[in-house]
């Protein structure tokens, strides 16, 4: 019975927002690239799915309404996740998400591992790449939403902002959307699919838990705070249905499929476009 | 009585009855919704978004003061031939194509290469006559141009982009490209935001993409428990 012993890693909020996260990302990186790409006949084609170039844009902001609001309702979420009477161990502790000395040693670590020098560095609940996974995407949001809006309302932009500001808001919205792209479809996917560890399929975010073994081996170091704190009773779950296993292997990989086709024809057609 | 008022609080309530009478008391707030910025405010809106000062028209302040023209001409090249040692300033003409010959038979394009690059032609199929106006073009700096800084956002942005003001109208529509020495001199901002970002997706993806192979690589040489 060992084998079905899985401890818990996303709550349902969690996973909901990565959820709406891929939908949304994926709209907007369809929907981008089909008018940043628009030169091309990859472009226009990509245009045409959306309903041409015109409707395209309707869809790229009204999603992008739709993230902001996810954006502020995850912001007054995380706060939730802070417990202010204890604020530095809540804010610098093992279950927090801030960057701290412990990652920059972890990465050293890591970086001899490679090589076959010094054991693996023993992770806590969030590794290092975890977190620059969520402040990449923390930080990305809010650049894209204001240049976003800026160029959404341009007229009413300029009022209160010179308008050649509006010449910067175009390069940083097309050059940080093609760094959260080349990011989430190179790396990200990489490391939630192919990596020998988590193939053919990380299933931590779509199941919110993984099995105690691989917890042991990826995780150490919340494997004994979980002990030690006597809360490894409260963290076992049971493991996904069949059928909501095979709804997520379908989403997942229909997810990969989206993205990797974006990124090649975007590669391919990378020549023909420029960032301003 | 159980629930007596606590005396302590009834202030508190008080207060607060009588801020939101205030607030939603129709008269007061509607005198709060009339409330105007000052006539100097205002007319300095009047004067920015219509380019005049009383009867006269001026240049709206602050026009674009980290962006330097781009039409400026290097002065320190050798003219190779009549046409170009006459082409040397030509942004305060009424007719800037003026003597240039066989000018009747050329495209905008066969001299103006880089000024067709820019959203508006590519994306919006703006031809150049549509801002610039009919001939014979009027340099952009000349007094009566519909492109002179004193009225075009009225006379050409709000053509199509409805309550442009002068702020707008100092977007730069023939942007340099924007990692050029070009930019760099012209464009301080524009310049400084694209090695900026370039630096992070560089940086990132040179970092992240060893890093995650590395992994996939040494995973698979990793030793099995047991």
């Amino acid at each position: 019975m060992m084998q079905t012993l899985r401890i818990k890693r996303f709550n349902i909020l969690d996973r909901s927002f990565h959820f709406f996260l891929i939908l949304t990302f994926l709209t907007q990186t369809a929907t981008g690239f089909s008018r940043l790409f628009f030169p091309t006949v990859w472009g226009k084609n990509l245009t045409a799915v959306f309903g041409g170039y015109d409707t395209s844009i309707l869809i790229h902001k009204w999603v992008g309404i739709l993230m902001i609001f996810g954006f502020i309702f995850h912001t007054f979420y995380l706060l939730t996740r802070i417990d202010f009477h204890n604020l530095w161990a809540s804010l610098f502790g093992p279950d927090s998400l801030i960057p701290t000395i412990r990652d920059a040693k972890h990465l050293w670590q890591r970086i001899l591992w490679f090589f076959g020098i010094g054991s693996r560095p023993e992770i806590g609940r969030w590794a290092y790449w975890e977190k620059f996974d969520y402040w990449a995407v923390y930080w990305g949001m809010p650049l894209l939403a204001i240049t976003g809006v800026m160029l959404m309302y341009p007229v009413i932009a300029s009022r209160y902002v010179p308008g050649w500001t509006l010449n910067i808001a175009v390069l940083l919205h097309r050059a940080e959307a093609i760094l959260a792209v080349s990011y989430i479809f190179i790396v990200h996917f990489f490391v939630g699919h192919l990596r020998p560890s988590s193939f053919p399929m990380n299933e931590a975010m779509f199941a919110g838990s993984i099995p105690m073994e691989e917890l042991e081996e990826e995780k150490p170091v919340w494997f004994k705070q979980l002990k030690a704190e006597g809360k490894f009773e409260t963290v076992k779950v049971n493991p996904p249905s069949l059928l909501y296993k095979i709804i997520y292997f379908i989403f997942g990989y229909a997810a990969l499929g989206v993205g990797v086709y974006l990124l090649i024809n975007g590669i391919i057609n990378s020549r023909y476009i420029s960032l301003h | 009585m159980r629930n007596m008022i606590d005396i302590n609080r009834t202030p508190i309530w008080i207060i607060s009855f009588a801020l939101l009478a205030v607030l939603l008391d129709p008269a007061r707030s509607y005198g709060q919704g009339e409330e105007v910025t000052s006539y100097i405010n205002r007319y300095k809106q009047n004067e920015v978004s219509t380019g005049y000062y009383e009867e006269y028209e001026m240049r709206p302040a602050n026009e674009r003061p980290f962006v330097k023209n781009f039409h400026r001409i290097a002065r320190k090249s050798f003219p190779y031939s009549s046409t170009a040692a006459s082409i040397r300033n030509r942004s305060l003409l009424a007719d800037s194509h003026r003597g240039i010959k066989f000018y009747n038979n050329r495209r905008c394009e066969e001299c103006h290469i880089k000024e067709t690059k820019d959203i508006h032609t590519t994306r919006a199929n703006l031809t150049c006559r549509q801002c610039h106006g009919p001939e014979p073009i009027a340099s952009i700096d000349h007094y009566y141009s519909p492109l002179n800084p004193i009225r075009r956002h009225a006379y050409v942005c709000a053509k199509c982009h409805q309550g442009a003001g002068a702020s707008f109208a100092g977007y730069v529509i023939h942007e340099p490209p924007a990692g050029s020495s070009t930019a760099k001199a012209d464009f301080p901002a524009l310049y400084y935001s694209y090695w900026f970002m370039m630096a992070l997706l560089a940086g990132t993806l040179a970092f992240f993409i060893p890093h995650t192979i590395l992994t996939g690589v040494r995973e698979m040489f990793k030793r099995k428990k047991g």
